[in-house]
């Protein structure tokens, strides 16, 4: 079935149960990949996936569904199902089927395309015989996978209003698995598209970030001044975002409620979020309402000067959606990143004199908490010494408080490191030197 | 859901270039859940899942396709896609299925779906109303209660055609409570489910959710940053018994020992942890979180003692990890839905009641800290190192529990916390948990004893 027909058998059945304002949002994709293990292609995989999300006003509320099953039957039970939730909601937020923007930008990012199977498994071969090639410690369970992906949505509504958006890419990555001296560690690291440059460079990359981790000591308990890379500090951004919606800051659930306006992060420190980022393949024209998006300033010099908003939590404010609206009535970004500052990971290694350099924070899922802001994290990477990065370190935590880290940030690094693309919201940061950090080891 | 002669014809185009073994996954998935929120009901959601994976194998290498159109060309067309990515011979195969029923070991009495809106929206409620009126100081609660209609349908070239429903329950609450003077505000939860219908709450009372919620916020509001450093910590029952799931129970999986990355490679009949130590994992347990009758690949579940008295006796061996191990399967080949790929998961998982009285544990500790109540945590299965965060926990001073802490997280390597695991008490209870893994996100239980750990790094300030 394709979106014509999903959308033709709907508003009939819309008809037929008398629901007027209505909005069909439709997601289809195709993904594939190649995985390698030891010298061979060991597993392939392919999908096509498919899904219907339906939402239609009843006596002003919004009742929801959705499904991956495609017959005429289920599609209209889609129409009653939404119509019977609906009826149970008790909020009295002012919801709305949106009738649409005076005009929508065009994505930047190429036509996406998936690439072809032969050469996929090809790619991940290539990269696995060039990380066992790197170094004689490179063992078995090493692994170089190449994924492809490509979806399309469709959004539909009552008042004619019709949308629609593809997005994809390619990328690879190597999972380096080396054991030295009897002591085994592991690297992960990740291109995007499998033909660039920094794919090529992967294995290398891999391995040495594995070798880098052999030997590592543990520190005493103490404070310690951080240098926290961006890739680590865009997780914790990515653990704490949800204090950006309005509707959360609505709820009493975040630390940054009634603070627009206000200071909330040191002097040096802006937050954008772009939708349609240059160079990043998931660009985002609208949101899941309809609306459309564009590109804001979330933090200014340290100054907070909006919360994320869709259309409810502006209306409920008397503000404007900042057109983040997400399905089920929630609030995310886009493309959400601190800004690069002026230092080099050289200057900052020398600011920071004697510390740590954190290069992986886990487990934020159990060791963070969003609502207060708290955090205390097992954490891998190197001392600082003199000014230098020096030896790995194993087997600490560092704790705080987001919302204090933010405020007290010292430095920022000159480049932004972006997440992987993929879903919805990618997060990015430079790297940060914070310092005087509570740390917890032997 | 799927004829048994079109099963036939796909698992015979999936084997049509050299396959040694073909599979087919199809499920029919009702997701149901009710939000509230700010006092009232907020959303309710209502998602149907369909599709189907076909997987077949050569050795161990292994192809794996989805699709969400069911049709017979659908099907077809997915398998051949199968086929053309596994092999270049030509094969010709003709399958023979045979229908088997699996004895049906969860009973569901009272299906949510079947029940009226309000009789969900009345258990939520309660359950969220009873935190909001534990103490002013909670000013928000949110809830929800989740249901899943799960069928699934499996068919394979050995000529199994067999199918089986799962049907599970759960309530989340969590408060968070504010200061008087608007300057602090804390969280708590919990969120008990079982693999049943709404029968669960004629032995959990959704208040008691909603007040265990409201309590765990109230007591953080009232606490101090737990202190860093290494100490004694003794780890409550329930939910505790993550500590197992992470700093061993993912080495266990065949999804690492079958790949040589795990730090439990070659261990069997080995003391690798304290001889105080037995830890099971089951997933014929009646009704619970982290049972199913048959695995997704069709194996019934069974009880697997892992390690005994200290000594490691058993992995969990899904059906791709059997080839590579060249060991039996353990009923434990799971994924969140046909999207993904089955892998070696974790069912219930637990800590047996050792030989130590409760009181003598807390007895015992002269300085540490008694960590009541456990959040998620994660591990690195190749080194063992692990994470998991403290929801709630206090300090032990002389044996005796005293003042509480709060943001705490404990760090370690599995092989060095296992053998630490000095002492295990008697109070043995499970607690629900979602573990995401390769193959998605999938319910299982955590579970163990009060048990002392000797030394373990805490992460504070």
């Amino acid at each position: 079935m394709n979106f014509t027909e999903i959308k033709d058998i709907i508003s009939a059945a819309c008809t037929k149960h008398s629901v007027e304002e209505y909005e069909i949002f439709y997601t289809v994709g195709e993904d594939i990949s190649a995985e390698t293990l030891k010298d061979e292609v060991s597993a392939f995989s392919s999908g096509e996936s498919a899904k219907v999300y339906f939402r239609c006003l009843v006596d002003g509320h919004m009742g929801l569904s959705s499904s991956s099953y495609f017959n005429a039957d289920e599609l209209e039970d889609l129409v009653l199902r939404a119509k019977e939730n609906a009826g149970a909601i008790e909020n009295n937020d002012v919801v709305v089927i949106f009738k649409g923007s005076e005009s929508y930008a065009k994505t930047t990012a190429p036509e996406p395309v998936i690439v072809d199977a032969g050469e996929l498994k090809n790619k991940a071969l290539e990269l696995q015989k060039a990380t066992y090639a790197t170094d004689s410690s490179v063992v078995d369970g090493t692994q170089s996978i190449a994924m492809s992906f490509r979806n399309e949505i469709y959004l539909y509504n009552s008042h004619g209003l019709e949308l629609s958006n593809k997005v994809g890419m390619s990328g690879c990555y190597v999972v380096a698995v080396v054991n030295k001296d009897g002591e085994a560690r592991d690297n992960f690291e990740f291109a995007e598209n499998i033909s660039s440059e920094a794919a090529a460079k992967l294995p290398a990359k891999a391995v040495q970030g594995a070798l880098d981790k052999i030997g590592a000591t543990e520190i005493p308990t103490g404070k310690y001044n951080i240098v926290i890379d961006g890739t680590q500090m865009r997780s914790l951004l990515s653990a704490f975002s949800s204090a950006f919606s309005a509707k959360n800051a609505l709820l009493g659930m975040s630390r940054l409620a009634g603070k627009e306006g206000e200071k909330i992060a040191s002097d040096i420190v802006n937050i954008t979020d772009d939708p349609m980022r240059e160079g990043c393949p998931v660009q985002t024209p609208f949101d899941d309402e309809g609306v459309a998006t564009y590109k804001k300033t979330v933090v200014e010099n340290g100054v907070l000067k909006t919360m994320l908003y869709d259309i409810t939590t502006g209306i409920k404010t008397g503000k404007e959606t900042t057109a983040n609206g997400r399905r089920g009535g929630n609030i995310a970004p886009y493309n959400f990143g601190i800004c690069a500052g002026a230092d080099t990971q050289e200057e900052l290694f020398a600011k920071a004199g004697d510390g740590i350099y954190v290069t992986g924070v886990k487990g934020l899922h159990a060791g963070a908490n969003p609502i207060t802001g708290d955090f205390s994290v097992e954490s891998e990477g190197f001392l600082i010494k003199d000014g230098k990065k020096a030896g790995p370190i194993k087997s600490f935590t560092v704790a705080g408080n987001f919302f204090a880290l933010l405020q007290e940030i010292d430095s920022l690094g000159n480049e932004v490191k972006w997440g992987i693309p993929g879903g919805f919201t990618v997060f990015g940061s430079p790297d940060v030197l914070v310092k005087n950090m509570s740390v917890a080891g032997k | 859901m799927i004829s048994r002669l079109l099963l036939e014809d796909v698992l015979a185009a999936a084997m049509s270039t050299g396959a040694d073994f073909a599979e087919v996954y199809a499920e029919k998935t009702r997701n149901n859940g009710i939000r509230f929120l700010d006092g009232k009901i907020d959303t309710v959601s209502d998602d149907m899942v369909s599709g189907v994976g076909i997987r077949a194998f050569i050795g161990t290498r292994t192809v794996y396709a989805t699709t969400t159109d069911i049709s017979r060309s659908g099907l077809i067309r997915c398998a051949k896609a199968v086929a053309d990515a596994l092999g270049e011979s030509k094969a010709q195969v003709s399958i023979n299925l045979t229908e088997r029923i699996f004895p049906n070991i969860h009973p569901v009495k009272i299906l949510p779906g079947s029940t009226a809106m309000t009789t969900r929206t009345d258990i939520l409620k309660s359950a969220c109303f009873a935190a909001k009126e534990r103490d002013e100081k909670v000013k928000q609660v949110m809830g929800n209660l989740a249901s899943v209609d799960h069928t699934i349908l499996i068919a394979n070239s050995e000529g199994l055609y067999t199918s089986d429903r799962h049907v599970r329950t759960r309530i989340a609450v969590s408060a968070v409570a504010v200061s008087p003077d608007g300057s602090d505000n804390q969280s708590g939860s919990a969120s008990p489910g079982r693999g049943m219908g709404l029968e669960m709450f004629d032995f959990i009372d959704p208040k008691s959710v909603g007040i265990k919620a409201a309590d765990q916020a109230l007591i953080n509001l009232s606490a101090g940053y737990c202190p860093a450093g290494q100490m004694t910590v003794a780890i409550e029952n329930g939910f505790g018994g993550v500590i197992f799931h992470e700093a061993c129970g993912h080495s266990l999986e065949a999804t690492s020992v079958g790949t040589g990355t795990s730090q439990m490679c070659g261990k069997l009949g080995q003391q690798i942890a304290n001889t105080k130590v037995t830890a099971i994992d089951d997933g014929t347990i009646p009704g619970a979180w982290g049972s199913v009758n048959i695995d997704d690949e069709g194996t019934p579940t069974q009880k697997n003692v892992l390690i005994e008295n200290g000594i490691l006796k058993s992995y969990m061996i899904d059906r791709l990890g059997s080839r590579r191990m060249g060991m039996a399967m353990t009923g434990n080949g799971r994924r969140e839905s046909f999207m993904y790929e089955p892998t070696s998961r974790m069912t219930n998982t637990f800590i047996a009641n050792g030989p130590d009285k409760n009181e003598d544990i807390i007895k015992s500790i002269e300085y540490g800290l008694y960590a009541k109540s456990m959040g998620g945590g994660s591990v690195n299965p190749l080194t063992g190192e692990f994470n998991f965060g403290v929801s709630e926990g206090y300090i032990v001073r002389n044996g005796v529990i005293c003042e509480p802490v709060r943001g705490a997280s404990l760090v370690g390597t599995g092989s060095q916390i296992l053998m630490d695991i000095d002492m295990v008490g008697q109070n043995l209870d499970t607690a629900q948990g979602m573990c995401g893994s390769s193959s998605g996100s999938v319910p299982t239980d955590v579970g163990q004893p009060l048990i002392r750990v000797s030394k373990i790094t805490v992460g504070g300030r």
